[in-house]
């Protein structure tokens, strides 16, 4: 199987950083991004906004994931991208 | 959900310790204060949470009201461990410092969970509609019957529903006789009638017959997941009043920095170190920027969400704003106010014959016929359960009318087959249905008229109160149509239209749109295909009947789902109510902070209580914006009253 995995930072220009904007942030984004197809791992750090996440790349590829997250208003980055299996 | 269980069991173990630490100065055991110091320094480390968030987000650049918590906890700890070397009254002062800091890691961490909750709540309506979608379909592969996940499932396949069961896909019907409960798309209570040719969506209920239904759109294609993606991106696009908070928290830092350090200056040198750093370590606890920031946010998923139960999408919080000052609503009259399909609206006889006799004869001619019209006799035909024999031969003359045989039997249908056999009583009786703006259909029989069948174009059942519920609000209602004048004056009087414009071209109806929106926030209501400029020259474009419409949903700024034309009237009362709650929101955080500012540099609260106020401001906020999520449409007697 390949499964990838790929760390993200994601950031919005409105960032105020209070603890309940934090976490509304990134339960809308975990959630958001758990439920594409393909995606198997889901973190996403609070503070930084940074994403982990694990996907299997005979279902679902990289632009696909951060488009996602561009449509949902966040501008991306991509940190680090490394086959785990 | 794991996750909060973890947040409650970390709140509970806090509490317990600090509780501990705070109880155990009472009883008379060796070492009381040292056991008591290390209680509460566990507790006050369970709070682990509060500190990290503090320090990482100041590492960020980001100022939280965990950050002014950590330093204010970090004050007091050490002050609690250093100061009663240097104090007169001893160790007993120690304690107290520290079961102070303890309480108030607590209250401070029972906030932020309970604040994580409330705000996951929000996403309630969501979670609701990606429960609607099935995991698991039957499907015929190879002959055979199978089970698999949605996520194998392939376009073109037959997969097989049974009574009861929820539709995994969007696709069409192909054998099989139904009835779908589409609620959970289209909002309507009263379940579809489903058979071969018709289109099924993912998520909805199949009620009582089998369905074997080919598969035309898959799982992340389908209407609903469509509509949980919208939704999602519309609950993160911010409303323009968020600006108005985001200036106030800029400056929440300097002055919070000014703030603390006069405080302490000020009581330092009027009342002593111990009192200084009382107040200040209480005056970083009492603020409360959260407030200010999540009051608009919060409200905005609210709302969507909310609307999103009552099938309506509206597109973000700049749709929310522009919807609370509309003061024109424009509709399209076919397809949007009227059903868009002509019907048999009535029969008038001629003669010793009856209204079956006129409808079986011409369903006779129309039999074969592909007109609208003809469609709706046959169907006027099916309802009153008549079974219509073929026509001998027929001959359809476009734009005229039929001519057809029956047995021995001659028939012709359309006022220019008849010209010379229209008596003047029939003749009145035609313009007379004319002049409604709906069509007369006139009916012979071997060549004297036997009845007149009367076809229109009808009002949707709620449309009338759609209107009346917008004329509540103070709303002025236009309807601007292609259609033809008479048509057009007949429909707005039956639902009482404030003003109507027929015989419009697209681009007049835009002009229209421009017209009317000199000094008005206009709305404008149509089927979003169709109408798609003027849709796109109002203020606020609905689109209707969208489900079925991935171009509709796109490109409207709020997609009603169904046909329930009331739900304007719902968008729009929803926005007016969830932007009141935004600006009271964000005046009460700022006022709350200012009191309670004030309150603890004059020394008025001790740390435990601000943090207790602190939190009740900040959570009061969240719960007043979540519960936009709750709010329901009145029903009409009641905004009549």
């Amino acid at each position: 199987m390949n499964i990838e995995k790929v760390i993200l930072s994601t950031s919005k220009t409105d960032s105020t950083g209070c603890s309940a904007c934090a976490y509304f942030k990134a339960d809308n984004l975990q959630h958001a991004l758990a439920r594409l197809k393909g995606v198997s791992k889901v973190k996403v750090d609070k503070i930084t906004g940074n994403v982990i996440i694990e996907y299997g790349k005979q279902k679902i590829n990289l632009s696909k994931i951060t488009e996602r997250i561009e449509k949902l208003g966040y501008q991306v980055e991509i940190l680090s991208r490394d086959e785990i299996q | 959900m794991r996750e909060h269980v973890k947040g409650v069991i970390l709140v509970a173990l806090l509490g317990l310790f600090a509780l501990a630490g705070v109880l155990i100065s009472g009883v008379q055991v060796a070492y009381v204060h040292e056991i008591g110091i290390v209680l509460s320094l566990i507790a006050v480390a369970l709070g682990y949470r509060i500190y990290l968030h503090g320090i990482r987000s100041l590492w960020y650049g980001n100022v939280t009201a965990q950050l002014f918590a950590t330093i204010a906890i970090f004050i007091s700890v050490v002050a609690g461990l250093v100061l009663p070397s240097a104090s007169a009254t001893g160790t007993a002062d120690a304690v107290g410092y520290l079961t102070a800091s303890a309480i108030v890691a607590f209250i401070i961490l029972a906030g932020m969970t309970l604040e994580d909750y409330i705000i996951h709540r929000t996403r309630g309506a969501l979670e609701k509609l990606i429960n609607m979608s099935p995991t698991a379909a039957r499907i015929r592969r190879d002959g055979a019957e199978v089970e698999v996940p949605v996520d194998d499932i392939k376009l073109g396949e037959i997969v097989l529903v049974k009574p009861g069961d929820k539709i995994p896909v969007d696709g069409t019907v192909i054998s099989g006789y139904s009835t779908v409960n589409q609620a959970t798309i289209t909002g309507e209570s009263i379940p579809v009638e489903k058979t071969v040719g018709d289109r099924t969506f993912a998520g909805t209920l199949n009620e009582h017959g089998a369905l074997e239904i080919k598969v035309e759109k898959i799982v992340d294609d389908t209407t609903l997941a469509h509509i949980i993606r919208l939704v999602e991106e519309a609950q993160e696009k911010k409303a323009p009043i968020q600006n108005v908070a985001d200036r106030f928290t800029t400056y929440f830092l300097p002055i919070m920095a000014v703030l603390a350090s006069s405080v302490f200056a000020f009581s330092y040198f009027a009342l002593g170190f111990e009192v200084a750093l009382a107040r200040t370590v209480t005056v970083l606890l009492v603020a409360c920027p959260c407030a200010l920031s999540i009051a608009v946010p919060v409200a905005v998923a609210g709302t969507i969400g909310n609307a999103s139960m009552n099938s309506i999408i509206i597109k973000g919080g700049t749709h929310i704003e522009k919807l609370k000052d509309v003061k024109v609503v424009a509709f399209d009259k076919t397809g949007t106010l009227t059903v868009g399909e002509p019907k048999v609206v009535e029969i008038k006889t001629v003669g010793n014959y009856s209204e079956a006799d006129t409808i079986k004869y011409a369903a006779i001619a129309e039999k074969f016929s592909e007109h609208p019209l003809s469609k709706a006799i046959i169907a006027k035909a099916a309802e009153m359960s008549m079974k219509i024999p073929d026509p001998t031969d027929f001959k359809t003359i476009p734009g005229r009318g039929v001519d057809a045989n029956y047995g021995n039997q001659h028939i012709l249908i359309g006022r220019k087959m008849m010209e010379t056999e229209i008596s003047e009583e029939v003749n009145q009786l035609m313009s007379m249905v004319e002049s409604e703006g709906k069509t007369a259909i006139p009916v012979a029989l071997d060549k004297s008229v036997i009845g007149v069948i009367v076809v229109a174009d009808t009002v949707r059942e709620n449309s009338l109160e759609a209107i009346q519920r917008l004329k509540r609000l103070g709303i002025k209602t236009v309807m601007i149509t292609g259609d033809n004048m008479r048509t057009a004056k007949y429909i707005a009087e039956q639902i009482g239209i404030d003003e109507y414009h027929a015989e419009l071209l697209p681009e007049q109806k835009v002009a229209v749109i421009i017209e009317l929106k000199k000094g008005n926030v206009v709305a404008m209501v149509g089927d979003g295909v169709n109408d798609a400029p003027a849709l796109a020259n109002s203020d606020v474009g609905f689109a209707m009947g969208a489900a079925g419409s991935d171009v509709a949903v796109e490109t409207a700024d709020v997609a009603l789902l169904g046909d329930d034309l009331t739900k304007v009237e719902y968008a729009i009362s929803l926005s007016r109510k969830a932007f009141n709650r935004m600006k009271g929101n964000i005046v009460y955080a700022f006022i709350w902070n200012i009191v309670a500012l004030s309150l603890a540099a004059f020394g008025i609260l001790n740390p435990v209580l601000a943090v207790v106020l602190a939190e009740a401001g900040c959570i009061s906020v969240v719960i007043n914006s979540a519960l936009l999520l709750r709010s329901k449409p009145k029903p009409l007697a009641k905004i009549m009253g």
